[in-house]
């Protein structure tokens, strides 16, 4: 059977505009793709590249491939600093998933002055880390600070003054529940306003059937939540396995993995092929979790 | 064919006028030389003082254009390896003196250059001491230029050891009594502060007590002696003193606990000379109005009357600390550049703009030449703090600096390597890892040593 000369043009015509378009979504997509790849792909070969070499004090590198993997593997001190992050990223997304939840379900409710409340609750969140590391220091300094007036000299349950925030036993400690109190806000906005998107009758059913408000929270509140808080606690795990900023200025002394990463590259005889050594694991440590969680918890 | 032709003339209008003003522009105005000045001086009202300088300068130098980048003191090596690496170094920095011998070391100065002003200047009329700091392994080659100093002493309460009849601490055994005697953590109350935090004041504190026990990174040869009796010994003192320190590790902010009344004694350099005697100068570092209930925040009129410094301390040998602060030109890639930097300065010590600067810190700046501390103008300083010090004292101190030691030469002799380990401060993060990690002392030399030869390497 032959086609009409009418019906392959027509068929030419779709097909060309069809390659247009698809011209024109590639042109669209370029910058994009140009600067994923040099912003982001590119850094991270590199980083790559670099730890399989070491540096001496005048730039020159050398290569010893797997060299310092083996170095780092068998360094006590990246196996402390592995242990010190996984505490501090297993406590800390727990906690402000918890706390952002319970909050967020708190506030859901009706009650005089709500929007007041629910705009201070996200204080923490919004407030620059700088200055609330500052308040946090200062609440805690060991001899002037208001925390040991209170608890040691006035109430007596801390024995002797001591520098919680400074301390390397207990800094670890304090920076678990500076973040816990710094970022739930953050849980507790995207869960408040998945909640408020929940259909209400499904609550007066329950209700009318005679659900407790556990049955309720269980079978309603629980699904309809569930993977706004699975992604949510992926993202603080990614999070806070990367966190610098907020443990380094509180204390210096809690050798998470990215502080650890910095002061073995830029400090004391700075060890930039190591450094770019710890910087690749942290990276598969991390995409190694991604694929897990991605797969076995939010099920794509 | 009328219309092309008035395309034609409009472009051909258009290209002659853009020729025209461009031609114009670069015959108006030449583009004037830019460098870069990293200062450590970080404070706002110093950065300000120092902006007043440069404008000035500018001024008078319309073809020189200086950006002043503040620059963090224990940030400033890592800065300038990074910007090393990326081929952005400053044409000027001012710096530790044993940061500066570490870059020279590293071939990243304009040695000749720094020589060339230091002559221009006189070597005379520089004190010999500091200028000996700077000096290359090649004898009348200087790294880079002298500029300011202080030096560092144990300050103490007076009046707190007068009333206990303890001697003033300069020996190891009485710094040690004192330290033990006045600690009374129940009533909020330490014997001493020493730095316990890796960075640069630890290495501060420890470098008098290492010397005064004998102890040196290297010999004369060059070779690591670090790992000696007389270092041990050194470590294990400055691990016991610790132990009297406000509780966790500390720094030299803590000194704001001495003001507050409740440190004996402390390590500090001249700078604190001003927050003791003038009240605004404290009012910083105190919190009383904030927090009235908390005991002993105000600030003491009389603490300075109170106060006296030990500036050398004793064990085998008297050793005090001092550090000399310095202007140093990186390599540059146009020489313009170069000559920019050095004409701004030939600026900074002529006497006016030499004196302004110094005032920023009376006590803590003190000049490197000669003339310049028995100037009227110099001992007038906007705070009125040399005349409450009285002349004597200040130059007592100004004379100090011509004893400063450091780990870096040995029997007159100058060991690059030494201001590389300062630079990358190891001793500090050692002394970390013995006060606050609990690592065994041994353990914890073996390891700075070990990190010393990565450094020789």
């Amino acid at each position: 059977m032959q086609t009409s000369p009418r019906a392959s043009t027509k068929v030419k015509a779709l097909k060309t505009r069809a390659q247009q378009e698809q011209r024109l979504g590639w042109l669209l997509v370029l910058p994009s793709v140009v600067i994923i790849l040099s912003l982001i792909l590119y850094p991270i070969i590199y980083n790559m590249f670099l730890s399989l070499f070491t540096f001496d004090y005048s730039g020159q590198r050398s290569f010893v491939g797997f060299g310092n993997y083996a170095k780092v593997l068998a360094d006590p001190e990246f196996r402390t600093a592995l242990g010190t992050t996984i505490l501090y990223v297993v406590l800390t997304t727990l906690g402000t998933t918890v706390l952002g939840v319970v909050v967020a379900l708190a506030l859901n409710k009706e009650f005089p002055l709500r929007g007041l409340v629910r705009s201070i609750v996200l204080l923490p969140y919004v407030a620059p880390v700088i200055s609330v590391v500052f308040a946090w220091q200062f609440v805690f300094d060991p001899v002037n600070g208001i925390f040991m007036d209170i608890f040691h000299s006035k109430l007596g349950i801390f024995a002797e003054r001591v520098n919680i925030v400074g301390d390397p036993n207990t800094a670890v400690w304090a920076a678990i529940v500076f973040s816990i109190w710094k970022n739930f806000p953050f849980i507790y906005l995207m869960v408040l306003s998945r909640l408020q998107a929940v259909d209400k009758t499904l609550y007066e059913a329950a209700d009318v059937d005679g659900a407790s408000s556990w049955q309720q929270f269980k079978a309603i509140t629980m699904p309809e939540i569930y993977y706004v808080v699975s992604a949510l606690i992926l993202l603080r795990v990614i999070w806070n396995f990367n966190k610098f900023d907020e443990v380094y200025l509180l204390s210096s002394n809690v050798r998470v993995l990215s502080v650890y990463t910095y002061l073995k590259a830029f400090t004391g005889s700075m060890d930039f092929g190591q450094g770019a050594t710890l910087a690749v694991l942290q990276f598969f440590i991390l995409i190694g979790f991604i694929l897990f969680y991605v797969k076995k918890v939010l099920k794509w | 064919m009328k219309k092309a032709f008035l395309i034609l003339l409009v472009l051909a209008l258009l290209s002659t006028g853009t020729l025209f003003a461009q031609s114009k522009s670069e015959v108006r105005k030449e583009k004037p030389v830019e460098i870069e000045f990293w200062t450590t001086e970080t404070q706002s009202d110093r950065m300000a003082t120092i902006q007043v300088l440069i404008d000035t300068f500018t001024a008078l130098n319309p073809n020189i254009s200086i950006n002043l980048i503040p620059v963090n003191e224990d940030d400033l090596v890592t800065q300038a390896q990074t910007a090393k690496a990326t081929g952005s170094l400053p044409a000027l920095f001012e710096g530790p003196a044993e940061t500066a011998v570490s870059f020279g070391a590293q071939n990243m100065l304009d040695i000749s250059s720094a020589t060339e002003i230091i002559q221009e200047i006189g070597v005379d009329r520089f004190y010999s001491g500091p200028l000996k700091v700077l000096e290359t392994s090649a004898k009348n080659q200087y790294y880079a230029l002298p500029y300011h100093g202080w030096i560092q002493g144990i300050w103490y309460r007076s009046d707190w050891f007068k009333r206990e009849g303890l001697k003033a601490p300069t020996t190891w055994d009485d710094v040690l009594v004192a330290a033990k005697r006045f600690y009374k953590p129940e009533i909020n109350q330490y014997g001493i502060l020493v730095g316990t935090l890796p960075e640069s004041y630890t290495e501060q504190c420890f470098t008098p007590i290492a010397m005064s026990n004998g102890a040196a990174l290297f010999n004369a040869d060059g070779e690591l002696i670090f790992n000696s009796p007389e270092m041990r010994e050194a470590v294990e003192f400055y691990a016991e003193l610790a132990k009297y320190n406000p509780p966790g590790p500390q720094t030299w902010r803590a000194r704001d606990y001495y003001l507050q009344g409740k440190m004996a004694m402390f390590f500090y350099s001249t700078y604190i000379m001003d927050d003791l005697a003038v009240q605004e100068a404290a009012a910083g570092s105190l919190t009383s109005e904030y927090f009235t209930e908390l005991k002993g925040s105000s600030f003491d009129p009389d603490l300075v009357n109170k106060t006296e410094v030990a500036s050398m301390v004793k064990k085998k040998v008297p050793a005090g600390y001092g550090t000399v602060v310095s202007f140093g030109l990186f390599n540059q890639s146009t020489p313009e550049q170069t000559a920019a930097a050095k004409e701004f300065l030939r600026y900074l010590y002529t006497p006016n703009a030499y004196i302004t600067f110094l005032h920023m810190a009376p006590g803590g700046m003190n000049p490197m030449l000669k003339g310049i501390a028995t100037d009227e103008r110099f001992q007038n300083d906007p705070q009125g703090l040399f005349k409450r010090y009285g002349t004597q004292k200040m130059a007592d101190i100004i004379d100090g600096l011509e004893n400063v030691q450091t780990f870096s030469i040995v029997e007159g002799k100058r060991i690059e390597a030494a201001s590389e380990i300062t630079a990358k401060m190891i001793i500090p993060q050692m002394l970390y890892k013995i006060t606050q990690e609990k690592m065994p002392i041994d353990s914890a030399m073996n390891w700075a040593e070990e990190e010393m030869r990565k450094v020789l390497q």
